[in-house]
């Protein structure tokens, strides 16, 4: 090429590549995408507003690649290692999409043991969030200094006791698990048809001692909760902020009364204004929820099929929903048992009657549930059935294509697989409850730097804000991994207008 | 007073579905029978999961993969607590290491005296896949290596750990 001609090339080549720059600024370089944390992009306009911010989050790839070719009974085993946090859920959703595929219906004490280990996972779960995950918000406090908002700051604040207690309400709770199920980390309880082990009738006083201290320790929980945060006036008018509201629609499991259900029943969705306009079956989940892509995450955004995705706002014209505690309380009529109604009843009176829209009483809800599961414990080990020997119906059929669903504690979860003649799996898809709330988990991050964010004065409170927004979902990103240090680092950048990185955020 | 009959564990963080998030168990696997005074104990468990796990011993070694970006993969990194002692708000999900000691101490939890933790820099632990990228899997004796040494001066008498190449790369 002569040096004239390439001169001019090389110019032209240069104006080429400055304008993509500035273009990859402007939306999300593709490369960060593989980062190994959570990322939030909040970008300027002219006037130092937010114009969009972007929340960014590791995403597990390649589910289905691993498991075509795969036994089908292995499922449950397999995606219940999916999860270090969650694997009853996993566990159980896989062996109901087993039942499915199987065309097998589980005997009634069967039913009532995976019921019984669900909702004691529930209740552990729950108490953990409770106490060591979202405590420090409101347990210490939303104000306290960042350096105190951990769970030292939470045993400070609730005393030693309490804090022993937790520990070891949990851990006990964990050893009823491992009993009928094996590893509380890869339970080996459900088999198509039933499950593998039953309560031995001796064994059933260990049971119902646990679970009368489990009921004792839900309702003290929610005597905590009732004191620290709902008798503090400044608590409660941050629950029911703009910054941390959506008037999404809701999704959960319940029974043939509309009542909430962890382990089975149908999927209902009510919208905005609390009416119902979904009532579904597992099997029939495609037909009501569909997933949206955006460029800039691997992170799929679940909406409702129906409606149609509209971008991410609410609305009864939105397709977007939402899962988990909040949801499931707004998705239902009831509890099926005495304190937990009570304590329905009362939630909604606090918040001025349903359905409730602010993303921060998910911690109230939580609490509400872990009554709930206490509760359906107790009514369970009181069941004459619960030692029952008569715990599997042996499949006969040849496995074909099921779909199974649970409550998971993070909301509504959805396993479905398909098998060839040999009952080897030739598809799989999850839903996981995460999944099923990012679109309004995007729509949090973006508001509460909306609220925070005005003439390009950023808030130093801003991370703590955002993440405040976030930890009311519980939500279980990469959760499978153990990558050190432990923690999701989090980094928030603010660009200006030109996509210039102005300021920064990292913990 | 501890409840545990051996002093020392080596607790293997990880998955083994996960690609590279795995090599913990691939080290585990190789040592488990080589310390007959040593738990060598495979957890895919986070956050207070870990409280239950440590406790009671005098001595743990913490084997778990790590994603820093800034050096390359299949590099051993050693930490001690003191590395993750900041106590920070917890992440979105999980306590982490900081939270459970932090609380087992303000709980006067018994935790081990000795508390080292070494970790392997992996490539991509966001797959679903079975088996570790070529640079991990190399590195893997030097892993197995770096982990004896420390169960060994912990372990009075304890057997010359030794890494089966076979083993080592079908873990």
């Amino acid at each position: 090429m002569e040096e004239q001609v390439k001169q001019v090339f090389d110019q032209a080549q240069a104006r080429a590549n400055e304008t993509y720059m500035k273009q990859r600024r402007i939306t999300i370089d593709p490369i960060t995408r593989l980062e190994g944390h959570g990322k939030i992009d909040i970008f300027l306009d002219q006037k130092g507003d937010v114009e969009r911010a972007y929340f960014q989050v590791p995403e597990l790839r390649g589910f289905e690649i691993f498991s075509v070719g795969r036994p089908a009974e292995d499922m449950p085993q397999i995606t219940s290692r999916i999860c270090g946090v969650c694997p009853t859920a996993h566990h159980m959703a896989g062996t109901k999409a087993l039942d499915a595929m199987y065309g097998v219906e589980p005997t009634s004490a069967a039913k009532k043991l995976r019921e019984l280990v669900y909702n004691i996972f529930m209740l552990e779960d729950h108490a953990l969030h409770v106490y060591i995950l979202g405590g420090p918000d409101f347990i210490v406090g939303p104000d306290a200094p960042a350096a105190s908002r951990n769970v030292v700051g939470v045993i400070q604040k609730v005393g030693v006791e309490v804090g022993k207690r937790v520990i070891s309400t949990r851990r006990r709770l964990r050893e009823l698990i491992a009993y009928l199920g094996g590893k509380v980390i890869h339970p080996v309880l459900g088999l198509p048809g039933g499950v593998a082990k039953g309560i031995a009738p001796a064994d059933l006083p260990k049971f119902k001692e646990v679970a009368k201290d489990g009921l004792e320790f839900a309702l003290f929980t929610m005597s905590v909760f009732k004191d620290i945060v709902l008798k503090n006036e400044s608590y409660v008018k941050l629950i029911t902020s703009d910054n941390y509201t959506h008037q999404t629609h809701y999704m959960g499991l319940v029974d043939a009364n509309n009542r909430i259900n962890f382990y089975d029943g149908k999927i209902r969705v009510v919208d905005p204004n609390g009416k119902e306009i979904a009532k579904f079956m597992p099997a029939d989940y495609l037909d009501y929820i569909a997933e949206h892509v955006e460029p800039w995450t691997y992170v799929k955004f679940p909406y409702l099929k129906k409606i149609g995705w509209k971008g991410f706002t609410g609305g009864v014209e939105s397709g977007v929903f939402s899962v988990a505690p909040l949801a499931r309380l707004n998705a239902s009529d009831g509890m099926t048992t005495p304190e937990a109604q009570k304590l329905y009843d009362e939630y909604f009176k606090t918040f001025g009657g349903k359905p409730v829209h602010h993303t921060l009483a998910n911690h109230y809800a939580r609490v509400v549930e872990m009554v709930y599961a206490a509760e359906r414990i107790n009514e369970l080990l009181a069941d004459p059935e619960i030692t029952s020997t008569d715990i599997r119906t042996i499949p006969t059929k040849k496995p074909t294509k099921g779909v199974g669903v649970v409550e998971a504690p993070r909301g509504t979860l959805y396993h479905h697989y398909e098998a060839d003649e040999r009952g080897m799996i030739t598809k799989a898809n999850l839903i996981v409850a995460t999944q099923n709330n990012s679109a309004r988990m995007a729509m949090s991050v973006e508001k509460a730097a909306k609220g925070l964010i005005h003439g390009g004065n950023v808030s130093e409170g801003l991370l703590n804000m955002i993440e405040m927004a976030f930890r009311a979902y519980d939500p279980c990103h990469a959760c499978a991994t153990h990558s050190l240090p432990g923690q999701m680092p989090m980094i928030v950048r603010i660009r200006n207008m030109n996509g210039e990185v102005v300021h920064e955020i990292c913990r | 007073m501890s409840h545990r009959a051996k002093k020392t564990l080596c607790l293997a963080l990880g998955n083994d579905i996960l690609g590279d998030d795995g090599v913990s168990f691939a080290v585990a696997r190789i040592i488990e029978n080589q310390f007959d005074d040593v738990d060598v104990i495979m957890s895919s468990e986070a956050g207070l999961a870990l409280l239950e796990l440590i406790e009671g011993y005098e001595n743990a070694l913490l084997l778990d993969a790590i994603k820093t970006g800034t050096v390359p993969a299949g590099t051993i990194l050693a930490f001690s607590p003191e590395d993750f002692q900041k106590v920070i708000a917890p992440s979105p999900h999980y306590a982490g290491l900081p939270e459970v000691l932090a609380l087992a101490e303000r709980l006067e939890i018994p935790m081990p005296h000795d508390l080292r933790i070494l970790a392997m820099e992996v490539k991509d632990p966001y797959v679903i896949q079975e088996g570790l990228t070529e640079d991990v899997e190399k590195n893997l004796p030097a892993f197995v290596e770096s982990t004896c040494r420390i169960l060994t001066g912990w372990v009075t008498g304890a057997s010359a750990c030794h890494t089966p190449q076979t083993e080592a790369h079908h873990a």
